[in-house]
């Protein structure tokens, strides 16, 4: 099977540092992936070598089969990629800039023209095309950076922290094309140190730590996975002895601790079993005045695979 | 036979290539209007030569050419020190680099902006000065030696590109190779040469020694090393080997500024 990004045992050291310690990916064309782990985790490093800015020390990286070490430029014309936050030409227009890349893609005018129109119009900056950048804002140049990315029509979209420094309208505007782009059969590769806007667009992620991938899982599984088994009841008053001891013969609940006006439960985590639970203690006439099922958020899931001192966000 | 069709299709591709790098890098140039500022320094310095007219016109072409030197560091520095440290610096390399084109061919298009610029400089200014020369002298007094002059000048320009290009390959900050490459042809190496001359070292391996054919060629006044007599022997530049050391120094600084460019990390 040909895979839109595939790496194999890669490795990049800088001097003694060891960057990436033996990756090994597979990323099926047309999925949406999320790249995520702490500041150093070797996000960019990994980026940089899809992109060929940098080389591996060893190990192999392909884009649609095709070795990116060797054969560069053929690689590159399937890609685009948006790197950290990239200097852009503040004195040029979006058009000068646009037409520049189009011709080193090989476009000719009329195809430099239709993409410049739809590009700019995906991103909202069709009134922008003839204005110099320097006079953009974060936002705006980063969408500008986005249509560049995109301005060849690519299979494989490489976004590197594509919403940093963003205020949350752009943030907004980054997902709803990253979702977009998806939509139309782009396959993406979206690094970032925020679990939560990962979350938001992929429906995979892989969670890198010291150059090494510690989990390659799709979100649904973890939710699922993850999903929580435990109720927590607060009630109008303490509990009587009585009253605990008529909890245990409701037969859906597994534990049951009670302390002053709070219970907490534990159950199978079936969202039916909840129900009857909930239904059971009122018909016993038990006064509740919150029910709530512990969320296990994807974070928990996170700290739980990469320990409590790497930060999420 | 396959293998050569491909790699003859594979250089067609990066000329053209370094073409669009080219175009692209003197577009850049004209927009932050430094092409312009340092063409209006072309035309208008020759005009200050008004100020003392000398009699003959070779005195005046001679005169006026010590200004050549000064024009072609400064375009230099301005048109190459930031061409490759300022792709790193200023992070645009994340976005011109992941392109299917070769980073050589990108950084020999940007050497070649940096060349086309300076030889327009170049050309102003003896444009300038031969029409000064017309209105003073005649055309008849247009001394024939000029045009070699000015080919000299562009060979010179090309060597102090490259010179220009060597330290932006590997300075982080732009500002510091421009300075340095300005610093290098302006003080350094003239101080060098005069060093050398006083200890009666000819510094024909020197490429601002060299550069004093330039008005060396013209005739009249001489060549005179170093910042006045009695700092030591005075020595002139043979067109032969001025032209080599040019020559030289334009090679190994362009080669070696690419090799440089083409390892440096992108961080």
């Amino acid at each position: 099977m040909e895979y839109a990004i595939e790496t194999k045992n890669l490795v990049k050291r800088f001097n003694h540092f060891t960057a990436l310690d033996g990756i090994s990916l597979q990323i099926e064309k047309g999925d949406i992936i999320g790249y995520v782990g702490p500041n150093g985790a070797g996000k960019t490093t990994t980026i940089k070598i899809l992109t060929t800015l940098i080389n591996p020390t060893s190990g192999f990286a392909y884009i649609n089969g095709i070795d990116v070490s060797k054969r560069s430029t053929e690689t590159l014309r399937d890609i685009g990629a948006l790197i950290e936050v990239p200097g852009i030409y503040d004195y040029l227009t979006p058009n000068e800039m646009l037409t520049y890349f189009g011709k080193v893609y090989r476009m000719n005018n009329d195809e430099i023209k239709r993409r410049m129109k739809e590009t700019l119009g995906l991103v909202r900056l069709s009134d922008w095309e003839n204005k110099k950048i320097g006079s953009f804002s974060t936002g705006m140049q980063r969408r500008l950076a986005i249509a560049r990315a995109i301005f060849h029509n690519p299979n494989v979209l490489i976004l590197d922290e594509p919403v940093l420094g963003l205020d949350p309208k752009g943030i907004k505007d980054i997902r709803e094309l990253m979702r977009y782009f998806n939509s139309q059969g782009i396959t993406i590769f979206l690094s970032s140190h925020l679990l939560s806007e990962v979350a938001e667009v992929c429906t995979k992620i892989i969670f890198l730590d010291e150059g090494r991938v510690t989990a390659f899982e799709a979100i649904e599984d973890i939710i699922n996975k993850n999903k929580s088994t435990e109720i927590t009841i607060k009630l109008l008053k303490s509990l009587s002895e009585e009253e605990v001891n008529k909890l245990s013969s409701i037969e859906q609940i597994k534990t049951a601790k009670a302390e002053n006006d709070t219970i907490r439960i534990t159950f199978d985590g079936k969202p039916e079993t909840s129900y009857q639970i909930l239904s059971r203690m009122i018909s016993f006439g038990y006064e509740i005045v919150t029910y709530n099922i512990e969320v296990t958020e994807l974070e928990d899931y996170y700290i739980s695979i990469m320990g409590d001192e790497k930060g999420v966000n | 036979m396959a293998s050569m069709a491909q790699a003859i299709s594979g250089s067609k591709r990066e000329l053209y290539n370094t073409y669009l790098s080219a175009m692209f890098e003197l577009k850049k140039h004209l927009k932050r209007r430094r092409l312009l500022i340092i063409a209006a320094i072309a035309i208008l310095v020759p005009l200050l030569f008004y100020i003392s007219i000398p009699d003959t016109a070779t005195q005046f072409a001679t005169t006026s050419l010590n200004f050549i030197n000064v024009l072609i560091a400064i375009t230099a520095a301005m048109f190459g020190g930031d061409a490759i440290s300022g792709e790193f610096e200023k992070k645009t390399a994340l976005m011109s680099f992941p392109t299917p084109q070769k980073r050589v061919s990108i950084m020999a298009g940007k050497y070649i902006a940096a060349l086309e610029s300076t030889f327009i400089m170049v050309l102003l200014f003896y444009g300038v000065m031969t029409l000064q020369i017309i209105q003073l002298y005649g055309t008849t007094a247009i001394p024939v030696e000029l045009w070699q002059s000015m080919l000299i000048a562009i060979l010179y320009s090309t060597s102090a590109v490259s010179i220009v290009f060597l330290y932006s390959s590997f300075f982080k900050r732009s500002i510091s190779a421009t300075i340095l490459g300005f610093v290098t042809l302006m003080m350094i190496l003239p101080i060098i040469s005069a060093v050398l001359s006083t200890t009666e070292v000819e510094p024909w391996f020197i490429v601002t020694y060299s550069a004093g054919l330039i008005s060396n060629i013209v005739g009249e006044g001489g060549f005179m090393m170093g910042p006045g007599r009695a700092f030591g022997a005075a020595f002139e530049p043979s067109l032969g080997t001025g032209l080599i050391v040019m020559f030289t120094y334009t090679i190994i600084g362009f080669i070696g500024s690419m090799a440089i460019a083409n390892r440096r990390n992108v961080e």
